[in-house]
């Protein structure tokens, strides 16, 4: 499916050991001073990756520099081994892209915006018009695509803005918050058009969210970056596979409990009504049944957490002193409004 | 329709062929301009879109053939009658007098529709889908005016053809007639392709700052009706030197003194008072359409999409 003479024409010949996007100290400063990507360096391989980060954490930014909608202000990109800056239009005509906002003309109708955006890519007339009606169908819209778009629901919308991606059948696409504005049903069967697209039919994904729960469903690799800086770029595996987390929520004495349960020689502290406690063994489960009782604490829960992607925006998940423990104990809200000072000391690790 | 399916009857099958690869031919970069070229020229006129999209362009383009098509019927009649070289030498409607005839219509057809290019793929985000596929911005501005521009040469030379045929078939003496009008021609095209040109490219100049309908019909009306007033009244205050070189800044009146220029003839009374040399028409409106481009180009480089 991959082969040389079947997808001639390609910018496939870029050389193997060579990245499919490499960066190389990227930096962009918008006027004004706002840093959205500060020195980032970072090679994506093919496959589905995940681009995490919270709002404005520098995701769009790249996937723009990457598509030549705008510059970086210093530092290197390449895409298939093309450098972003001259060769823009080689790399488009193989990139599909999905932007975060809205991008369709209400009084168009589905096939006609897609088969013209299919000839804008440089596919001929009647391949684009073929090709329209194929990934219409792929992204599950079938009498309603001649239908104007304006009265289509977001989860279609949402469908053609995939669709318009795919129609020139890219080797790369660049998602930008595809799941934006679904409702559960519309994010899961995305996600799972996602999935396919990117393990079925081999085409190079990045998917950039904010939400870290989708992200993991789909993708086999990671990129983490907060504030422009690279938190973290690794299979998704070694994400999930550290050691897991207690999570026991009670109705109130949360600290109370992490005190207790911190002297009996557990790694454990309070983020809000929950107490997390480092799960390397069994020992924990007895040791916390025992404490609550003793304190007489209301219980609600006890779930054993893997490593949520969330971790990556805390300072340290679970402490093993008492300095990180402030930071964490702010609650739930710091995972979401984790900075840069947060982002820092995990940032060192650069790329692997 | 598709047949009502009764539960239970299995009618058929759906088969899920999936997504293809695609393995044809990707023509690039000047497949994609010449496209959207004649996506602008089509939708210009309205056509791949909705019914009411084509009122204002259609109603518009009826109107500026009209004449044309008016005289020739008169010919028609005339000919009967065995007045036809008369009337056809004294009508009003000639090559040199068509184009100033119809400039009210080209220039409320580009209020119309110029915004209806630059100003739609602004107001939804589709821009940022033109830049990122094989097209450069300045691929897109260029096919955008070029496609307009052709709308509008179409909006002046048809009637122009008209004109032609009908002077021609219906004279008695068709290759006499024919050899009489050849010289006409190329003032005909010329003319054309500065007007055209410099309305085109001033109109999408204006559509392409604002994604607003209604602010870019009003800026390209104001640009192509007030200057002409200004120098006007100054030249009508007294001033007519300033008030002659003013007439530069109307596109209009540059406009009428190309066409006087290429077709031999006075300007029209009511510019009596204009004297200029022929050369600064033609230059101010080669900079004109030359300069339209550049800021329309510079423009979308620097747009954020």
């Amino acid at each position: 499916m991959w082969t040389l003479s079947s997808r001639a024409g390609l910018p496939l010949g870029y050389p193997s050991g060579v990245a499919l996007i490499s960066l190389r100290s990227l930096t962009k400063q918008y006027p004004g001073g706002v840093t959205a990507l500060d020195g980032l360096t970072v090679d994506i391989e093919r496959g589905i990756v995940g681009l995490v980060g919270s709002n404005g954490a520098g995701k769009s930014t790249l996937l723009k520099i990457l598509l030549g909608l705008i510059d970086a202000t210093s530092g290197e990109a390449t895409v298939f081994d093309m450098d972003v800056r001259t060769r823009g239009t080689d790399i488009r005509q193989f990139v599909g892209y999905l932007p975060e906002h809205d991008c369709l003309p209400p009084d168009a109708s589905a096939t006609d915006f897609v088969s013209h955006l299919a000839l804008m890519s440089g596919l001929p007339r009647t391949a684009a018009r073929e090709r329209t009606a194929e990934v219409l169908r792929h992204v599950g819209l079938y009498e309603e695509r001649y239908r104007a778009m304006g009265g289509y629901s977001t989860g279609m919308k949402q469908r053609v803005k995939l669709a318009q991606a795919l129609v020139h059948d890219p080797r790369l696409l660049l998602l930008d918050e595809p799941t934006n504005g679904l409702d559960p049903a519309g994010r899961d069967e995305m996600l799972e058009l996602i999935h396919r697209t990117g393990t079925e039919f081999g085409i190079a994904t990045i998917v950039a969210s904010h939400l870290l729960g989708e992200i993991e469903r789909v993708c086999d690799f990671l990129v983490a970056i907060e504030g422009g800086r690279l938190l973290r770029a690794a299979p998704l595996g070694s994400f999930t596979e550290q050691t897991g987390t207690l999570a026991v929520e009670v109705e109130e004495g949360s600290a109370a409990l992490a005190a207790r349960l911190t002297a009996q020689g557990l790694e454990a502290i309070a983020d809000g009504r929950a107490v997390l406690i480092a799960l390397t063994d069994e020992r924990p489960y007895d040791i916390v049944r025992d404490t609550i009782v003793d304190l007489g604490l209301a219980l609600v829960r006890i779930e054993q957490r893997r490593h949520k992607l969330e971790d990556l925006f805390r300072d340290m998940p679970i402490p093993t002193g008492t300095a990180a423990a402030g930071v964490v104990s702010t609650g739930a809200g710091a995972a979401s409004t984790g900075t840069g000072a947060a982002a820092a000391p995990v940032g060192e690790e650069g790329p692997q | 329709m598709t047949a009502p399916i009764t539960a239970g009857t299995p009618t058929g099958s759906i088969y899920d062929i999936g997504y293809r690869g695609y393995e044809g031919p990707r023509l690039g970069r000047a497949h994609a301009i010449r496209s959207l070229f004649g996506h602008s020229l089509r939708t210009a006129y309205g056509i791949g879109r909705g019914g009411r999209a084509k009122i204002a362009p259609f109603v518009l383009g009826a109107l500026a053939i009209l004449p044309a098509v008016a005289i020739v019927g008169v010919l028609t009649l005339a000919m009967r009658f065995g007045a036809g070289e008369r009337i056809a030498e004294q009508s009003p409607i000639r090559y040199d007098t068509y184009f100033s005839t119809i400039s009210t219509i080209v220039v409320l057809f580009c209020a119309a529709q110029a915004p209806e290019l630059f100003g739609r793929d602004q107001r939804h985000g589709i821009l940022s889908l033109y830049f990122a596929r094989a097209l450069r911005r300045s691929d897109y501005a260029l096919a955008r005016i070029g496609g307009f521009v052709a709308a509008l040469l179409l909006m002046e030379l048809v009637p122009q053809l008209v004109l032609f045929l009908g002077r021609s078939l219906l004279s008695p003496d068709i290759l006499g007639a024919v050899r009489n009008d050849l010289p006409s021609i190329p003032p005909i095209l010329i003319q054309g392709i500065l007007s055209a040109g410099l309305l085109g490219g001033l109109a999408m100049t204006i559509s392409a700052f604002t994604p607003r309908r209604a602010y870019a019909t009003a800026g390209i009306i104001a640009l192509f009706v007030i200057p002409g007033i200004v120098a006007g009244v100054i030249a009508g205050l007294g001033s007519s030197d300033i008030g002659n070189w003013l007439f530069l800044t109307s596109p209009s009146s540059v406009l009428d003194g190309t066409n006087a220029a290429l077709f031999g003839a006075q300007l029209s009374s009511e510019f009596f008072f204009i004297n200029l040399p022929d050369i600064a028409y033609f230059a101010t409106a080669i900079a004109g359409i030359v300069g339209s481009v550049a800021i329309t180009i510079r423009r979308f480089n620097r747009f954020t999409a």
